[in-house]
């Protein structure tokens, strides 16, 4: 489908009005965009199921939010009715601002989610993890063995959980957790000694270059002095924000001494990088719309803030204001479903390769 | 060429030696399959031709290995994977990343290979191990079979000359396990790769082999020579082989088809079937009608009905997937039918809890790490006496009946698989349970290991308990039980007296039943009752 920076992208953009704004018109056309997306690059991922848990826990959450924040916030003028006042907490009358209130908090949460839902469909994490800066290579490898870890150990943990029973635990205290904890444990620790031993036997690791002395001393120096640059310059940016140039003295530098960091420890990783993820130009479409969808979030945030505010309880409205240039551009969200319908998708490697049809 | 001069090796805070004075020469394009009991230094063995004893292990090591005129022991692991590829026992475990594709390419990134030479070799490696439609997929969404195909895949992508493999089939059932090793076989024939295995299902790889080494342990020497040699030689072999060294066959036949002509040598008398032993006026034990359950939509078990009476000792068997574990599941209560009823010795386990249940039934499950916890065997048994509210007793009888009687003080982790295997058994049995579920209990066991398990389990039918087991193991099967039960896709296919359903079947019966289509004989011990 998409490149992964591309869509990383778009999830910003998506997500950015997600959080800026509560107001229900604009977040119902975007989870509105958000599922029509999904239903195009659905059929280009296997990982499509987790979509419907996603949604699953995105009305569970619609579900009690709402009837929470109706029964416990009595602010608003348009009474639907009142409950006795004796009854705690949730005794007083029931209005329409605090059912809104409650419907358009839950909706961004909700947006949020099918946001994350889409990306997480369309976008797999270990292709994003290539991605990761070549000397950080090992952090990245570390999450991705994190990421396999985990579902090995939750099975391990439920058959963990079934043996103990049937051998007559129970949980009383905090001793009987040593039957569920330490074969976990252990379990963990014995597949850890073996993913090291499988990893070494196929040449991991002593891929480093050494640095020339003069070099190694360099890049410690550039380090700490970026480091503290960096601090140094957030700190005066926060404290002393009228002296900008200051600021911009000492981040400006540091930024360039971590780069030379950056740009010397990868050089020194002899390891390739098996990606076939190339870049198209449906993935410069992709991305600059998404990057001006954020850039004019941002302006709009700025300049005309109170487009973006909504508040349903007096002195204000309870109905949602709607500005129709707004609301059109983050129709621009449908980018990516459109994109896909132009081109219809790539025929996958393995079908050409294994021959079938 | 493969060639061990002297090799002597000790693991660190070891006194007693694994490896002691090993030479042996393994020609190029070898097929060798290396046996012995665990514990005997197959995996330390297999070990030293990568480098990783001793430098992943430490200890101390003298003598001199050379792998293709290179020495493992200067070059270290990293030096060697380009031309030695090693795979793992447990496929889950030696997994890096998460898709296929890039797990092939781990290696080759390793080795910093430009990016059209590693395209190049991963597509060659998808093609020969017809791993092709698995490339996108998520490995842990693989069977064990594909897993363990992938694992060697990536490792071949460095296009080593050798090919190493500790147990890779210890782990998987017995289809997946064939999967695996014909594409060893196909790997060896087509592209004259050296493979060094060790594996414990002799039966199946035994005839293809072209040495076979035999590890015995405890000091002993090695044994190396043809297949039919070694086999001649070592105490533990597959029914097949035992059989024809007691009745003098030669040459030893490895295979069904070699065995033939000697089998029609031995009489055979009219008698086929031996009647229904089933004794009706037993109490019932176990009972379940009409049992359905389901998985997230997917049906587990479809309208399964049974009625085990006591006493009796029956084999569930049947395809993975085809209900076996879920069934043992629902008769120690840890599952509640979704429609239908079980009743364990007169308790319906849609109300009774499972604490009641497991005061009659005692589940021994299949992976006995998931069990043991504790610092010694001795604390796993009074651990399992305090949760039934029962008091310490004298454990020696228990321990003694599995041989475990030394091991009473050790750390149970530390044991070997199939040590492991009966101090679950003994962790669950030392309360006493009329009725005695198991659920796969020869994996990753030796044949060794397997004859101690089958005396144990032949013990208690003599005892008069009841045993429910599921198992894929044909050979236990023949020498423990009575009543063979076979799922598929949920439902109760066959279920009859073992040696009526074994000679019904082709898959499902021993070796020696296969050999004689004779419902007379299932065990070697059959056959030489007889004659």
């Amino acid at each position: 489908m998409f490149h992964p920076i591309a869509w990383s992208l778009w999830v910003v953009a998506a997500a950015m009005p997600a959080m800026l704004t509560q107001n229900p018109l604009y977040l119902s056309i975007i989870c509105l965009a958000a599922g029509i997306v999904y239903a195009t690059v659905r059929h280009t991922t296997p990982l499509a199921a987790s979509w419907n848990s996603f949604l699953k826990l995105g009305l569970t959450l619609l579900a009690f939010t709402v009837p929470i924040n109706a029964l416990s916030v009595h602010a608003g003028r348009l009474v639907l009715f009142s409950l006795p006042p004796s009854w705690p907490l949730i005794g007083g009358p029931i209005t329409v601002e605090a059912i809104i209130f409650g419907v358009s908090k839950a909706l961004s949460l909700f947006t949020l989610l099918l946001i994350f839902a889409v990306f997480n469909c369309a976008v797999d994490q270990s292709r994003l993890l290539r991605w990761t800066p070549a000397f950080l290579f090992e952090a990245g490898l570390i999450t991705s063995i994190a990421l396999t870890f985990v579902p090995q150990m939750l099975r391990n943990a439920q058959e963990i959980r079934e043996a103990q029973i049937i051998r007559g635990h129970r949980f009383r205290g905090l001793r009987d957790l040593l039957p569920l904890f330490v074969p976990l444990l252990t379990g963990g620790l014995e597949r850890a000694v073996q993913l090291a031993e499988s990893m070494e036997a196929r040449g991991f690791g002593g891929s480093l270059e050494s640095l020339s002395h003069g070099r190694e001393i360099a890049v410690k120096v550039a380090t700490a002095a970026g480091l503290l640059g960096l601090l140094g310059g957030f700190f005066s940016a926060t404290y002393f924000p009228d002296r900008r140039a200051l600021s911009w003295l000492l981040l400006l530098p540091s930024i360039g001494a971590l780069l030379f960091v950056f740009r010397v420890q990868s050089k020194r990783v002899h390891r390739s990088r098996y990606h076939h993820d190339t870049w198209q130009r449906r993935d410069t479409v992709l991305a600059a719309v998404s990057a001006g969808l954020a850039l004019t979030l941002l302006l709009v945030r700025a300049g005309a803030r109170s487009l973006l505010t909504y508040y349903p309880y007096p002195p204000f409205s309870p109905w949602p204001s709607f500005n129709l240039w707004l609301g059109s551009a983050f129709t621009l969200l449908l980018v990516p479903a459109l994109l896909s319908s132009f081109h219809p998708p790539r025929q996958p490697l393995n079908s050409l390769v294994a021959g079938e049809p | 060429m493969i060639e061990y001069k002297n090799v002597h090796y000790r693991y660190p805070g070891n006194e007693a030696p694994v490896l002691r004075d090993l030479s042996l020469t393994i020609p190029e394009g070898d097929f060798v399959l290396v046996i012995g009991p665990s514990g005997a230094g197959k995996s330390t063995f297999l070990r030293c031709l990568n480098g990783l004893v001793p430098h992943f292990y430490g200890g101390t090591f003298s003598g001199q290995v050379r792998v293709l005129g290179r020495d493992p022991l200067h070059e270290g692991p990293r030096g060697m994977a380009p031309h030695v590829g090693f795979v793992f026992q447990n496929p889950e475990d030696q997994f890096v990343v998460e898709t296929v594709e890039d797990e092939l390419a781990f290696a080759l990134e390793n080795y910093n290979l430009p990016q059209a030479t590693m395209r190049k070799r991963i597509e060659e490696v998808l093609d020969q191990l017809n791993i092709a439609h698995l490339r996108q997929r998520r490995i842990s969404t693989l069977s064990g079979g594909e897993q363990q195909r992938v694992a060697i895949a990536a490792v071949l992508t460095l296009q080593p000359q050798v090919l190493v493999l500790d147990e890779p089939t210890s782990q998987l059932d017995p289809q997946a396990a064939e999967e695996v090793l014909d594409t060893l076989l196909k790997l060896n024939h087509d592209l004259g790769l050296s493979i060094i295995l060790s594996e414990h299902r002799l039966e199946r790889v035994v005839q293809y082999a072209d040495h076979v080494l035999y590890l015995p342990g405890d000091g002993q020497p090695p044994l190396f020579g043809s297949p039919a040699e070694v086999m001649a030689r070592v105490p533990f072999t597959p029914p097949l082989v035992t059989l024809g060294k007691a009745l003098g066959w030669e040459p030893l036949p490895l295979t069904i088809k070699e065995a033939r002509r000697f089998a029609k040598r031995v009489p055979s008398s009219g008698v086929r079937v031996q009647p229904d032993t089933r004794n009706p006026k037993l109490e019932t034990s176990i009972e379940v009608q009409d049992l359905w359950f389901s998985y997230n939509g997917h049906d587990a078990l479809r309208g399964v009905n049974l009625t085990i009476r006591a006493g009796e000792f029956v084999a569930v068997m049947g395809r993975n997937g085809s209900g076996k574990t879920t069934l043992l599941k629902h008769i120690v209560g840890l599952l509640k039918p979704r429609q239908g009823r079980v009743a364990v010795i007169g308790h319906d386990t849609r109300h009774a809890s499972v604490t009641e249940i497991i005061t009659h039934v005692g589940y021994v499950p299949q992976n006995p790490n998931a069990l043991l916890f504790a610092d010694t065997i001795r604390e796993e048994l009074d651990f399992t006496r305090r949760n039934h509210h029962l008091p310490p007793t004298d454990y020696t009888p228990l321990l003694h009946l599995l041989g475990l009687e030394r091991h009473a003080e050790r750390y149970p982790r530390d044991l070997s698989v199939g040590e492991k295997q009966r101090a679950a058994l003994a962790s669950i049995l030392v309360a006493d349970p009329q009725v005695i579920l198991l659920d796969e209990p020869t994996r990753g066991l030796d044949y060794q290991q397997k004859e101690a398990l089958t005396a144990f389990l032949q013990k208690q039918k003599r005892a008069g308990r009841t045993v429910v087991m599921a198992t894929h193991d044909v050979e236990l099967v023949a020498s423990c039980a009575d009543r063979v039960i076979i799922l598929g896709e949920g439902q109760v296919v066959v279920d009859g007296p073992v040696r009526q359903v074994m000679t019904d079947s082709q898959v499902f019966a021993s070796q020696v039943n296969k050999l004689f289509r004779d419902a007379r004989f299932l065990t070697v011990e059959d056959v030489l009752r007889q004659l």
